[in-house]
């Protein structure tokens, strides 16, 4: 669970590469980006900042760049407050959206600029080796609209570390290349990341890209920080609906409160009971109230209506009818209707499909009671889903 | 037959091509004319006829009294016209795209204003304002009057430049540390160089050959246009043509190199 790069740490006493943003926030007139919020990055540590466009992350990592004046509160790195140096005194650089490439300078120029603006003469062979780590030594005498989009990414990223910067800021530098072409520049800034162990703050929408790269994942909603975590955290203990359905897929169901009995908490829904773990709802849970209950897909077994006697005791059960199926390879995906959850999803690894298990067949829904999590049920269901109503949901909340 | 055919194909491929041609000579056939009756050895004063080859004229460019002292003349003018214009230019269209302020709606319309006004207006409004101010016509006026109305051209070239920057650059250069001078010097500039440059070969040649407003506000000075203009009530010098072949080869080399250094440069850098 815990991924901190301790290794990556050259110095675990320098805490120079420490961002802390404290009651920061930005306003423009009668709208509010990033409502004040408080974090801490830490030295070393891959951290995302991750959420729909318009969530105000990106303003967030503006104000950490100097780039964006905070309305409220202030931005330390380490022991320093910088909130009130310019973008061109603070130790901090950026990849930017689309790169921002010098177009009048060549590779190797583009690279030296900080440097040279630094007032460092002899820069050959610093931007040799910069520009040898990201693998474009040959292509250094090109000018940025001869290379590809990864290539220019890379110099983008070169262009920033070549100064060392106590943290570098990455404002979805992905977000314009292909999608085969994005897996492999994910694992090459997660490589460099740990070469060069500076502190990353990585801006992106995509929940997949920010749970592969990250160590830790802010998920922003309407300039709030929904949830602070790791991202298997995240993932399996989501604590908002938001969270829920931005990370990967949940299935919902509105249940009542029936017995709270130990750690375990049961509940009602559709006539059935279902048991989840006390310490896994973050909703207040007492007899009578309401909660959502939230199962990932993937953790739910299917078996065939016929064969419900062979379901083992204590394990959470729903029954429904298949709606849809599709075969995606390494596992197939059913859509199954069932009274407590319209639209039940289950996700089924293909190791041994049942012929049965076709659209309109009744079967049994089932699972770990470990694997429930308990929501607060006065938040919309969909919030954080792509659909229509999740983004209103979640522009709204 | 089979030749006409092919005379047909051969003519459908090559459209693009006879069309282009076509219009570079339209283009280009007064300055030839310009050119061969620079060679010629006029009978009488006036230089129309194609009479006998001659490189008289060549060799005695100055020959004609007053043509070398108003063509200097004109060159200073367009020469200072151009640097002012371009400066103020490029800092005006800085300030409308850069900045939001009060009337930077109507100020961007009316910097189109001297463009959109007949010349011959502005020329006798201008010698209206001047000769209410006492003031005394010549270099001076005629270059605060080529100065006015180079600017909109300026105005609106670097403007168009500046408008297609990217705001991310300057803030790319920010964040790598470079102040603002810097910043400007290094990106901004460069980047918006070419829209400058093309605004200040505009401006040379608006002001260059400028004739209405400058003979409305020159006093008694001639520039290079108002000679050309009164010689040609009394016989058209062959020098005349001189000095415009002479103008045009100039800009022809200078595009070449231009050209050249282009070239040099990417083969370098490849």
């Amino acid at each position: 669970m815990t991924t901190k790069a301790t290794t990556s740490r050259p110095d675990a006493a320098d805490r120079g590469g420490d961002v802390r943003l404290t009651g920061i926030g930005k306003t423009y007139g009668s709208f509010t980006a990033v409502h004040p919020l408080d974090l801490t990055v830490e030295q070393g540590s891959f951290f995302a900042l991750l959420g729909a466009s318009g969530c105000g992350k990106t303003t967030t990592l503006r104000m950490i760049a100097g780039l964006e004046e905070p309305s409220s509160g202030t931005v330390h790195l380490g022991d320093q407050d910088v909130t009130a140096l310019p973008p061109y005194k603070r130790p901090v650089n950026t990849v930017f959206q689309s790169y921002a490439l010098f177009p009048h300078l060549d590779v190797h120029e583009n690279v030296a600029f900080g440097l040279r603006r630094r007032g460092i003469k002899s820069v050959k062979k610093q931007v040799a080796e910069m520009l040898d780590l990201v693998q474009l030594g040959e292509q250094a005498r090109k000018k940025p609209h001869q290379l590809s989009g990864g290539q220019q990414q890379r110099v983008a990223v070169a262009r920033a570390l070549i100064n060392h910067p106590k943290v570098l800021l990455l404002d979805e530098p992905l977000g314009a290349l292909d999608l085969k072409l994005r897996r492999r520049m994910q694992l090459e800034l997660k490589r460099i990341q740990t070469e060069v162990g500076i502190t990353f703050v990585h801006v992106t929408h995509d929940q997949e890209e920010a749970m592969t790269m990250a160590d830790r994942v802010a998920v922003m909603n309407a300039g709030r920080v929904e949830q602070l975590g790791t991202p298997a955290d995240l993932y399996e203990n989501p604590r908002t609906t938001f969270v829920a359905n931005f990370l990967g897929t949940s299935n919902l169901i509105e249940a009542e409160v029936d017995t709270r009995g130990g750690d375990d908490l049961v509940v009602r829904a559709a006539g059935g009971k279902l048991a989840l773990p006390g310490a896994r709802c973050s909703a207040p849970a007492k007899a009578g109230g309401k909660v959502l209950v939230g199962i990932r897909p993937e953790k739910i077994s299917l078996t065939h209506a016929d064969d419900a006697g062979s379901v083992p005791e204590g394990r959470n059960r729903v029954t429904g009818r298949i709606r849809s199926s599709s075969f995606i390879g390494v596992s197939t995906q059913y859509v199954v209707d069932c009274p407590a959850c319209p639209e039940f999803e289950v996700y089924a690894q293909n190791i041994d499909r049942d012929p049965r298990l076709a659209p309109g067949a009744d079967v049994v829904l089932h699972w770990d009671p470990a694997h429930t999590f308990g929501l607060d049920a006065d938040q919309s269901v969909l919030a954080g889903t792509t659909g229509e109503a999740g983004i209103a949901e979640g522009g709204a909340a | 037959m089979a030749f006409a055919a092919s005379l047909v194909n051969w003519f459908k491929r090559n459209l693009v091509v006879v069309a282009g041609l076509l219009t570079l000579a339209y283009l280009l056939l007064p300055n030839v004319v310009v050119t061969v009756f620079s060679f010629n050895r006029p009978n009488g004063r006036f230089n129309y006829e194609w009479q006998q080859f001659s490189t008289d004229a060549w060799k005695d460019p100055c020959g004609v009294a007053g043509l070398c002292g108003s063509l200097s003349l004109s060159l200073q003018i367009a020469l200072w016209a151009t640097l002012c214009a371009t400066a103020l230019g490029t800092a005006i269209a800085f300030a409308l795209v850069r900045y939001r302020f009060r009337a930077r709606g109507a100020i961007n319309s009316l910097i189109f204003l001297p463009m959109a006004m007949p010349e011959v207006v502005m020329a006798a409004s201008l010698l209206t304002l001047f000769l209410n101010m006492g003031a005394q016509l010549g270099f001076w006026t005629i270059l605060i009057a080529h100065i006015m109305f180079c600017l909109s051209f300026v105005v609106t070239a670097v403007k168009a430049r500046v408008m297609s920057m990217d705001p991310r650059l300057e803030q790319a250069a920010q964040d790598l540390y470079a102040g603002p001078l810097q910043t400007f010097l290094r990106v901004t500039l460069p980047i918006a160089a070419p829209g400058i440059a093309a605004g200040a070969l505009l401006a040379f040649a608006l002001s260059f050959d400028d004739f209405i407003i400058t003979n409305f506000n020159a006093g008694s000075t001639v520039t290079f246009p108002m000679f050309v203009w009164g010689s040609a009530q009394r016989g058209t010098p062959v020098q005349i043509n001189v000095v415009g072949t002479a103008m045009f080869v100039v800009a022809v080399l200078f595009v070449l190199a231009a050209m050249a250094v282009g070239n040099r440069r990417n083969r370098r850098k490849a």
